[in-house]
């Protein structure tokens, strides 16, 4: 054991734990520890996430990973590896041989990933992503942070196409060292034999959140049977508790009183050390949708007038004390200390969080509802929520670029705009514009078709097939204005996949091809074959992970918190697998 | 007003405020831009169904909005200013609009009429999340809700919270039919059935009985030429009107309320464009001199036909 100025700085703040967890450095990593009888639960946490990447690197956290659970094989052990917004998670149940074992190889693996497997987990990422980010909820981070930062959840990993080995080394070199981590073990003492040496290097903090949203609140038209609302909350005791207050409220209003809905719930995630996110989602009907949104705005406009009940606040921070009420208190709160260690939130001890849930009042419910309201994006089924009070959400861009005009073949109302700044596809509905200088990702096909996705979340296809003009010449243009790093090469397409104007006088009908076809605004990807079996288990895939990772990140309420993580991961991975077969077959599978 | 002797030509008393007794002080309260005078005249009224008729009268007079903004500034926290306010920029919103067909009101008056009704929308909600048994509040969101074509479910749901706190709620019920019917996203089955339902499980001698007749005339305007002339001479369409009157406005129990010379005009227009003479009589009777245009006004010159039907509706007696 070693001990490093950096770790032994952030473990000052553990002071507080005294008599609940202890702490140490294992090769200079901060550690905690706490007993509970049983097999040793351990966990090994990087601040590094998602939001750390750029949308032509995206993927490069999940794929240093996966690179380093490779070798561990098809071993018996109960691990996995996580990748959330913020942080990377790997975590093992078993004895202490195992767990050394499983640590050890891990860590030998983040110092030298195995890059011969570099190209097969690339593959096998986007394989798995043909299901991901299809989920009811998977639109709100674009919406609200564009294509950068918090809001690359949103999107495909493009990094799973491009990235070199070079990259992936360097990522792992920066941002999964001894000084970027937080190690968590259910054990008495530190076992004998562990091996974490990393490189040193520096604790990053999380991204500061861009915006994507002018107006809020606000809202988007979403697909018929969904309705979604987010907030960014400051954290809080009383935010956590208003978020049970809302999930109750709207179950009750949505679902027993009015019939409107099955699932009506909200979660509160801390996003990073100042700030949660607050998620309330609904389902309904198509025939029932429009009172399900009336329902929620009225539920809303309650909280926020005040009108809250003892009883429900009393239930709901009834409930939020329970996560105290388990045998082995300091190991059941472990990942949730790690992880606030690791995004340097303030720790409060449990009598220091009981006290401020005993303090919250109907005075402080109110005051979060006003602010969860006040910066809520809301997606709904029906036509708007304008008559609610809110704004829609932008779904043009403010202005346009001047330079040559490249009319479409297709529709005469439509012009692409190649300029020297940016692209523009002008629409009857307004601009949509990509610059050059904020252009978060451009893919490429060598017959010189060109993507353009702008920070801002605006996208414009540009298919020199659809369009008059776009010669090798204006695709230059488009070369040479974005920036190199911003590039992502795609493969050559078959002929049949290259886009063809339809007749203008006589619309052929629609084919797989005219899905691709200028895709314009904020869509993160083409549709793909959506059915109502898809929608349920892609909003079960998606609302999970939710679940799981406040489970995970508060994993204070279960005493045999690994165990339900790891199946926790395992229903999360079939979910997926589930929803990836459905959206290729549109039939649903059964469960293997 | 006019001394009219009934079945004379003259034209009826049609401003509710002169036909209705006991009107004319809220009126003259709203002339004076009297909050107070006004305020103490809704405190006065003891049920919630007459509290919307008189909030939707006093709705229509001209310039309201100045005299309820301030009362709204000096009671945030009671429901009655807003909601007489919001009723206001509903009335607001439908004279920007016209009385015409969706599909014909220009781009630029639809605009201007979903302007009036969000801001009457945005009072309401706060009133009814605050007051959830205001149901003078509920029935306004009724109307805002058709306006702003907030669709079939959400104005049922407006309406079931209503239902909670008043159960034969005439206004309220009325807001309902029109939304039932296709014009507004409906059908004829939901907006006769609802009729009917509304009639069956009222007291005896409520009003509810007149919707089945508003959902016939809502019917026959829909129609055109023999087929629209027809509807209405049908006899089970006669015989179901006359089951209603006889239920509701024509019931010994009834009472005369604010609400009898609109239910009256409605199964007096009801009866007389179906040509049951005699059955119109008893209504045109009941009416006197004073009229409700709220449905004869789909008629052209609709004051003129009045006074002819009533003529030869009261020659039958």
């Amino acid at each position: 054991m070693t001990t490093h100025d950096t770790s032994a700085t952030a473990l000052d703040a553990l002071g507080v734990l005294d008599g609940i967890v202890r702490h140490t450095t294992v090769h200079g990593i901060p550690t905690l520890f706490a007993p509970r009888p049983g097999e040793i639960t351990a966990g090994l946490m990087f601040r590094v996430g998602h939001a750390d990447e750029t949308l032509p690197t995206s993927g490069i956290t999940h794929l240093v990973e996966h690179l380093a659970l490779y070798r561990l094989g098809l071993s018996d052990l109960h691990y996995n590896g996580a990748t959330a917004s913020t942080y990377t998670l790997f975590h093992v149940t078993g004895d202490e041989d195992e767990v050394v074992t499983y640590l050890n190889s891990v860590c030998a693996a983040l110092r030298d990933l195995p890059m011969d497997r570099l190209e097969t987990e690339k593959e096998i990422l986007r394989t798995e992503a043909g299901s991901r980010g299809q989920g009811a909820l998977s639109q709100m981070p674009l919406w609200r942070y564009g294509a950068q930062g918090y809001g690359l959840s949103s999107y495909e990993e493009h990094g799973t196409r491009t990235l070199t080995p070079d990259q992936v080394r360097h990522w792992a070199e920066t941002r999964f060292t001894r000084d970027n981590a937080v190690l968590f073990l259910t054990a008495d003492r530190v076992p004998d034999g562990l091996d974490l040496s990393l490189p040193a290097g520096r604790r990053f903090p999380t991204p500061a959140p861009s915006s994507a949203l002018p107006v809020t609140p606000a809202y988007l038209r979403g697909e018929d049977g969904h309705l979604v609302f987010t907030s960014v909350l400051r954290r809080s005791t009383a935010a956590a508790v208003f978020a049970e207050v809302l999930g109750r409220a709207l179950f009750q209003d949505l679902r027993q009183k009015g019939g409107y809905s099955y699932s009506a719930e909200a979660d509160y995630s801390p996003r990073d050390a100042d700030f949660a996110t607050l998620t309330a989602y609904a389902d309904a009907l198509p025939q029932k949708q429009d009172a399900a949104v009336g329902g929620f705005v009225d539920v809303f406009a309650r909280l926020r007038a005040g009108r809250i009940e003892q009883a429900e606040l009393n239930s709901a921070r009834g409930k939020l004390l329970k996560r105290y009420d388990v045998p082995d208190l300091g190991a059941a709160l472990l990942p949730s200390y790690a992880l606030s260690l690791l995004i340097g939130h303030p720790i409060l001890t449990p009598e220091q969080h009981r006290a401020e849930l005993e303090a919250v009042g109907v005075a402080d419910l109110r005051e979060v509802a006003r602010e969860a309201w006040d910066g809520g994006l809301l997606q709904v089924p029906t036509r708007g929520a304008d008559w609610a009070g809110l704004t829609p959400a932008p779904r043009f861009s403010p202005s346009g670029v001047s330079g040559t005009l490249h009319p479409s073949l297709e529709d005469e109302d439509v012009t692409l705009i190649i300029g020297e700044a940016g692209v523009t596809l002008s629409t009857p509905g307004g601009l949509v514009t990509v610059r050059y200088d904020g252009c978060a990702a451009m893919t490429t096909r060598p017959d010189g078709a060109r993507g353009l996705t702008g920070l801002d979340g605006f996208r414009v296809a540009v298919e020199p097939t659809l369009f008059g003009d776009v010669t090798a010449e204006r695709i230059a243009v488009l070369d040479k204005a974005v920036p190199a790093s911003a590039v992502v090469p795609l493969s050559a397409r078959p002929a049949e996949e290259i886009p063809q104007p339809r007749e203008r006088t006589a619309p052929a009908p629609r084919t797989p091809a005219d899905e691709s076809k200028h895709t314009e605004g904020r869509t993160a990807r083409a549709a793909g074959r959506v059915t109502g079996h898809f929608v349920l288990v892609t909003a079960l895939a998606t609302l999970w992970p939710v679940l799981l990772v406040t489970l995970l990140v508060h994993g204070i309420d279960e005493p045999g918190i690994g165990i339900a993580a790891i199946a926790g991961f395992a229903l999360e991975f079939w979910l997926l697998h589930a929803a990836r077969n459905l959206y290729r077959t549109g039939q649903p599978t059964t469960p293997q | 007003m006019g001394e009219s002797t009934v079945g004379g030509t003259r034209p009826p008393v049609t401003d509710l405020f002169d036909a209705v007794p006991g009107l004319a002080p809220l009126r003259s309260a709203a002339w004076d831009g009297d909050w107070e005078t006004t305020q103490a005249f809704f405190a006065k009224i003891p049920s919630t169904v007459d509290v919307s008729f008189a909030a939707a009268l006093l709705a229509g007079v001209e310039r309201t909005e100045w005299f309820l903004e301030k009362a709204v500034k000096a009671q945030p926290t009671d429901p009655l200013p807003r909601t007489l306010l919001a009723e206001r920029y509903i009335h607001l919103g439908w004279r920007a609009r016209g009385h015409a067909r969706a599909e014909d009101v220009p781009w630029d008056r639809a605009e201007l009429f979903h302007d009036w009704l969000r801001k009457a929308e945005l009072l309401l909600i706060e009133v009814c999340a605050e007051h959830p048994a205001y149901v003078p509040a509920w029935t306004a969101r009724l109307a805002t809700a058709r306006g702003l074509a907030l669709g079939q479910s959400e104005a049922r749901r407006r309406y079931d919270r209503l239902v909670e706190h008043h159960p034969h709620h005439i206004h309220a019920q009325s807001h309902l039919l029109l939304q039932l019917c296709p014009k507004w996203g409906g059908s004829w089955e939901a907006a006769h059935a609802f009729a009917q339902q509304c009639a069956s499980t009222a007291p005896d001698g409520s009003h509810s009985g007149v919707l089945v007749a508003e959902a016939h005339i809502e019917h026959f305007t829909e129609l055109e030429g023999a087929q629209a002339a027809e509807y209405l001479r049908n006899e089970s369409v006669r015989d179901e009107l006359r089951r209603a009157a006889r239920s509701s406005v024509l019931h010994p129990e009834h009472r005369r309320d604010w609400y009898w010379t609109g239910s009256h005009s409605t199964f007096a227009l009801a009866f007389s464009l179906g040509g049951h003479l005699e059955d119109a009589a008893r209504h045109f009777t009941a009416l006197g001199d004073t009229a409700s245009e709220s449905f004869w006004r789909y008629l052209p010159d609709w004051k003129t036909r009045f006074t002819e039907y009533r003529t030869a509706a009261l020659a039958t007696l």
